[in-house]
């Protein structure tokens, strides 16, 4: 097994059931990915849409000898949305918490701890791991000195960062795709849907700021983190995570693979990815501990 | 920086109350009762943190000068400067001397000044949060400014606090006309 | 617990605030210390230990109680900072510790059996489930919460629940959900979480323009103003932006919370406390709205009808726009 694992993190957007069935296949079949996570976190609204798919997808992704962690809802509400928290907490398979409301009935059992869990110190990491976490990917404007700082002081679970795509910055209760065509939440007609990369929001100077995405709002540019390895594993960091945009993800996980084995030197590999259909520029200030949307590093 | 004797001097009725000082120009003056001010209430300066070696450019826009103020504690510095010297300065707040003076007792809400427009702030926005807040926490009366006790402290307060009270109710009314409603 | 009166908690952001508030009938106050350790980690605002035990000493001798929010996560490898202000606080003798790290809570959990613990709304615990892991995990004997439920939602969270609840009815109004919200380090670099500040003031400036005023924040132009228009606070969530060809105030119009009318609501949900936001307030603010608040709950305790409680708050808009929020289902 190499040194450095990659992850494909859930799917952020509302994509319907045949993309996300062409897309997992071709994960599947294509993508040098180690680990795979799959379910909705955004939004309980769009779950009776989606759910039907998930079993084959898995089924397809694990006969290609994926590892399929069951992602859990980020801000539950419902009591359907809680109990389909319950729900995914029983299964055997990794599970990913998003929201502490998972941790009552997946403690004692391994899981992933989220960027939406709010891990930002070594003494709730190690409270977490007694618990039975085994895979931390800390928030997104936490620094790579900071995430290595927590992965140094517990060795013996795995750090993971988010290294590309959008930035999961904020959840709210209000539903943003609803309200922008005149709606509110009970009744939003899934116009979120038409924004499969979410929808860019602007400032009245016309600077690319923020996306939309339903109740979630992301960065408008795309998280593009390329390390050099030993950046990484220098500081206990064993885990990459990918976030799933509409552009060839194979390409993108085929360029962190090369990357992460010390075949595609950093540079090389951000050229790569600035070259792919991305929704807007590439940034990487939040692994620097810069402001995110600043571009520590130039292509 | 006006100097000599250029630089505007207490009316007399004010110079009467400070007889031991009142030959001294209203820069030094000032100076002085920051100082003195700091030796009263030391705790009163560590809360501008690293804000104390801030200058800031005071502009009351309906008199002819302006000042600058480094609130360093006992190493304050008030000087009685031209309008045109703004640029030297970290902050820059301008607006009506009485409403700016109302500023000091705290009653009247900074923020709800500087919204309307009643004052206007340029510059280092946090120092100016850090000198609002201090002043907000001070509880000052324009008497503890000028070091002043007893009878004639409660007599100097009663007036410019009574003056004060006018321009509340102005600036009251002008947030109110100016702001929707929902 | 719906039969006890219901306690009203006031914002203090200075020693002369904590008096004010507790002088115009504040039940509790709550205050942070002066450093990151807490969310409003504003310049010139907070309470050093010294000032906190002279403030629990003057809001104890007037029957008072305080309430110290040491509310942000805490730094890797400098957790050392946050439970130092954990034992302060207990030492100066506040009667409750609010607080939302993990690292934090087991702290004041193991080592100060006799603070009570008030989950902060930074924690975001809004289903039965999440409270409960909090109260079986630190013993949290309340939670404030996360501003994101209607009143309906609240009622029947508190019938599923063991602790008290603290609802937030007056004051600034986050539209994401708190401690969950990175907008501000993406714009900025500093967060609510990591710094304890939203949108700081240092990355402000109001730039002058030919016939408007631009807000920007770090660069980014968050709304623009008409010569002699009011101006607002650059705040991210609060600012207009253009999506989807339309130019609007996309996430919230520049309002703040009251949900005066809702007081009534709230205990019949069962909610034990009512919180007023705004320690970055100054004392006038405070007095005048901790009163209005004091004569209102009381009324809404001796049944009280709602014109009555509308004509006491009527005097708090402030000029600005209000919302009730999530109270209201249709604002989602």
């Amino acid at each position: 097994m190499s040194a450095i694992a990659l992850t494909l993190g859930p799917v952020f957007f509302h994509w319907s059931p045949d993309r996300l069935s062409d897309f997992y296949r071709r994960i599947a079949d294509e993508a040098p990915i180690d680990r795979v996570h799959v379910g909705e976190v955004v939004c309980g609204k769009r779950m009776p849409f989606s759910d039907p798919a998930w079993p084959e997808i898995i089924e397809r992704l694990e006969r290609a000898g994926k590892e399929v962690v069951l992602s859990t809802l980020a801000a539950p509400a419902t009591v359907r949305e809680r109990r389909s928290i319950e729900d995914l907490c029983t299964d055997e398979r990794l599970v990913e918490i998003n929201d502490v409301t998972a941790l009552p009935s997946r403690s004692g059992k391994p899981f992933v701890t989220g960027p939406f869990l709010n891990v930002y110190n070594e003494a709730s990491a190690r409270f977490l791991i007694q618990r039975g976490a085994t895979t931390i990917c800390p928030p997104v404007e936490l620094s790579l000195a900071a995430v290595g700082a927590m992965a140094g002081a517990c060795p013996e679970t795995e750090f993971e960062i988010f290294a590309f795509g959008r930035l999961p910055l904020a959840l709210s209760g209000r539903c943003y795709h609803a309200r922008i065509h005149g709606l509110h939440k009970d009744s939003c007609q899934f116009t979120c849907e038409r924004d499969p990369d979410g929808l860019a929001v602007d400032t009245l100077d016309d600077q690319q700021f923020l996306a939309i995405n339903g109740v979630q709002t992301l960065s408008n540019q795309v998280q593009a983190f390329c390390p050099a390895p030993a950046d990484l594993t220098s500081r206990g960091v064993r885990r990459i995570r990918l976030s799933p945009h509409t552009c060839d993800m194979v390409e993108v996980a085929k360029t962190y693979r090369a990357l992460a084995d010390g075949r595609e030197d950093p540079k090389a590999a951000r050229f790569i990815l600035s070259c792919l259909d991305l929704p807007s520029t590439l940034v990487d200030g939040y692994a620097h501990g810069k402001p995110g949307w600043q571009a520590a590093t130039s292509i | 920086m006006v100097t000599g004797n250029t630089e505007p001097r207490l009316p007399a009725v004010v110079r009467h109350l400070f007889p031991a000082f009142a030959g001294l120009p209203l820069g030094p003056l000032l100076t002085l009762s920051l100082r003195s001010l700091a030796g009263r209430q030391p705790r009163l300066f560590d809360r501008l943190g690293e804000h104390r070696t801030a200058c800031y450019f005071i502009d009351p826009i309906d008199l002819a000068f302006a000042f600058t103020v480094v609130p360093d504690a006992e190493r304050s510095i008030v000087r009685v400067v031209r309008k045109s010297e703004a640029a030297t300065s970290s902050v820059q707040i301008r607006g009506p001397i009485l409403t700016l003076l109302s500023l000091l007792d705290g009653t009247l809400d900074g923020d709800a000044l500087f919204f309307s427009r009643i004052i206007s702030i340029s510059g280092r926005t946090e120092a100016v949060l850090a000198l609002r807040n201090t002043i907000e926490d001070a509880e000052l009366r324009p008497a503890d400014l000028l070091g002043l006790r007893g009878a004639l402290a409660r007599l100097v307060d009663t007036g410019i606090l009574g003056a004060l009270g006018v321009v509340r109710q102005m600036a009251d009314r002008n947030s109110r006309d100016k702001a929707p409603e929902a | 617990m719906t039969s006890g009166r219901m306690e009203l908690v006031c914002p203090a952001g200075t020693p002369a605030t904590l008096r004010a508030a507790v002088q115009a009938g504040a039940d509790a106050v709550y205050c942070g210390f002066r450093d990151e350790t807490n969310a409003r980690n504003f310049p010139g605002l907070n309470f050093s230990a010294e000032e906190l035990a002279e403030g629990v000493r003057f809001a104890h001798d007037h029957g008072s109680k305080v309430l110290v929010a040491i509310n942000t996560f805490a730094r890797v490898n400098d957790v050392g900072l946050w439970k130092k202000a954990a034992d302060t606080a207990a030492e100066c003798g506040a009667n409750a510790i609010i607080a939302a790290d993990i690292a934090v809570l087991d702290h004041v959990a193991k080592n100060h059996k006799q603070v009570r613990l008030h989950l902060s709304v930074q924690a975001a615990a809004a289903t039965p489930e999440a409270i409960g892991f909090y109260a079986t995990s630190f013993g949290i004997r309340r939670v404030v919460l996360p501003r994101v439920l209607s009143v309906q939602e609240i009622a029947a969270l508190n019938r599923a629940i063991e602790v008290e609840t603290e609802a937030f009815v007056f004051g600034g109004l986050c539209v994401m959900i708190e401690g969950r919200c990175y907008l501000s380090s993406y714009a900025t670099g500093k967060s609510p979480n990591l710094n304890g500040v939203c949108s700081p003031p240092e990355m402000v400036s109001y730039d002058d323009e030919p016939n408007s005023t631009a807000a920007r924040l770090s660069g980014f132009t968050i709304d623009r103003y008409e010569p002699g228009e009011p101006v607002g606070y650059p705040t991210l969530c609060k600012g207009k932006f253009k999506a989807g060809g339309k130019t609007s105030y996309l996430f919230e119009d520049p309002v703040s919370l009251n949900a005066g009318g809702m007081i009534a609501g709230l205990k019949a949900a069962g909610v034990t406390a009512l919180k007023i936001e705004g320690r970055q307030r100054g004392k006038g603010y405070v007095t005048e709205v901790v009163r209005a608040f004091r004569k209102a709950v009381d009324a809404v305790e001796q049944g009280g009808d709602a014109i009555e409680i509308d004509r006491i708050l009527a005097g708090q808009s402030e000029g600005s726009r209000q919302t009730a929020g999530a109270y209201s289902k249709k604002w989602r």
